[in-house]
């Protein structure tokens, strides 16, 4: 959702291209001057969600009834962006932008496409597109039936975005593609099946790890070891961070992880495991384990200084008020209690796990 | 025919805030979850989101009606979360560059200050 598909890209570039082409052809039109500004606006907007479909074409000629779809809805668009004084051009682009947004929610909550950034930004062309031909403007002549069209623009720019953003955020949390895992976490490219020595390479961290961090059971150590929690104790599990072994960079090394991953039980912390983390942001680290030990890194991720806490950015690319979009360097988790949903190398501790170890 | 005689700059900077109203609604929709999960102060930061949300939506409502003290607000709403954004996106903390953070975050705010920007004798 936050990728551009590389099959997409043509599209985002033609949009961008008929921006200048769009005002230069209103530019070159008297009739701009009996319509208002909100109209034009529309018209630029319909012209490069069209430019958008148009382009899309190229790479989807191999899937016929998508090509035939890109390119009727395209030309529709640039007809009605060219077409801005016929009498029922309001009705007739509401019409064609609206049934476009629930067609492609349609079409991905069927799995027959992604939702990816080209996807997006066409959607929120659109969406403010309804919204300056629905909009009545002050003192527009003729009859613009106002009623009519504020009870359109209230019930629907609200209900189609909100719609057109739970429908992409499901679709893409749901079905994750094969680089990313739960939450936005992107994956380290590996092989798929972990080779002889790529097996008995992670057996090996993980016993490394295990035995080095075990002294950590009792928190008071990891406390003066320099490891502090991050985040409130009423969630499941902390991630106690040492600043000292980020700071200094440690490339997985067993006896100085950068964080430690602590239950929170009502006996107090138990500790689950070890986190290995990178310094910078897209720098993955040595892979031992092939797929076995990938790395991860969370991207967009809503993260605020108040406690510590976080969200995820919404599809739109908005973060609650307070918070800011960061992206998190790569990181691998070594659990040393049985995680058995997803192994010792899982991007997560299985949430029944750390109840289980509540409840004992 | 469509018609008009005097500026729709006020209604296409409406429709914006009505759009950015919306987009935080969202965001502050999407706190709630995780307050659930026991992230208590995001719940905070939700209410506040949705208090933003409604405050610009009245906003935008002002500016549809021509106040001068709602486009005043809305021009210092949209520099504050244009300023925020371009640090956001600035800082090498790994924000999303998108094209959708960009129109969001970037154009967005700059479309409705262009809107408004020379507008002062059309309000009240």
């Amino acid at each position: 959702m936050f990728d551009i598909a590389p099959d997409h890209a043509i599209g985002l570039y033609a949009g961008l291209l008929a921006l200048p082409l769009a005002l230069i052809a209103i530019r070159l039109r008297p009739a701009r001057r009996r319509v208002p500004g909100t109209v034009l606006g529309a018209s630029v907007l319909l012209a490069m969600a069209g430019a958008i479909h148009w382009g899309l074409i190229s790479s989807h000629i191999n899937e016929p009834f998508t090509a035939l779809l890109f390119l009727m809805n395209g030309t529709g668009y640039i007809v009605l962006s060219f077409a801005f004084t016929w009498r029922w051009w309001r009705p007739a682009s509401a019409a064609l932008l609206g049934a476009t947004l629930l067609g492609y929610l349609v079409y991905i909550a069927l799995g027959f496409d992604s939702p990816d950034q080209v996807a997006l930004a066409t959607k929120l062309l659109e969406l403010i597109a309804l919204g300056l031909v629905l909009v009545p403007v002050r003192g527009e002549l003729g009859r613009p039936r106002r009623a009519v069209r504020w009870t359109s623009l209230a019930i629907a720019l609200p209900v189609l975005t909100l719609i057109t953003t739970s429908t992409v955020w499901i679709v893409s949390l749901a079905r994750p593609d094969a680089q990313h895992s739960h939450a936005g976490a992107l994956l380290q490219a590996t092989n798929d099946v972990a080779t002889p020595d790529q097996v008995a390479a992670a057996a090996q961290l993980y016993a490394e790890t295990k035995a080095a961090i075990l002294p950590y059971q009792d928190w008071h150590q990891a406390w003066a070891a320099g490891y502090r929690p991050g985040g409130g104790a009423n969630l499941g599990s902390t991630h106690w961070m040492n600043q000292a072994n980020v700071d200094a960079g440690y490339v997985m090394d067993p006896r100085r992880p950068q964080g430690l991953v602590y239950a929170n039980t009502k006996h107090g912390p138990v500790l689950l495991g070890a986190m290995f983390q990178m310094k910078h942001i897209g720098q993955f680290g040595p892979d031992p384990g092939g797929p076995l030990t990938a790395w991860h890194q969370h991207e967009n991720i809503c993260v605020t200084p108040i406690g510590f806490e976080f969200s995820l950015m919404t599809p739109f690319a908005t973060c609650p008020l307070g918070s800011i979009d960061i992206s998190a360097s790569p990181m691998l988790h070594v659990w040393i209690v049985d995680n058995p949903k997803g192994g010792p190398f899982a991007v997560d501790i299985d949430d029944e796990v750390v109840k289980k170890i509540d409840r004992s | 025919m469509i018609e008009a005689k005097s500026s729709s700059r006020p209604e296409a900077a409406f429709v914006l805030l009505l759009m950015q109203a919306m987009l935080w609604t969202i965001a502050g929709l999407s706190a709630i979850p995780f307050a659930l999960a026991g992230e208590v102060y995001m719940l905070g930061l939700g209410i506040a989101s949705l208090l933003l949300a409604l405050g610009t939506c009245l906003l935008a409502i002002g500016v549809l009606w021509r106040r001068r003290s709602a486009r005043r607000w809305v021009l210092v709403l949209e520099v504050v979360c244009l300023i925020g954004s371009l640090l956001v996106l600035l800082l090498p903390i790994g924000a999303n560059h998108g094209p959708v953070a960009l129109m969001t975050n970037v154009a967005l705010p700059i479309a409705v200050i262009v809107l408004l920007r020379k507008q002062q004798d059309a309000f009240l």
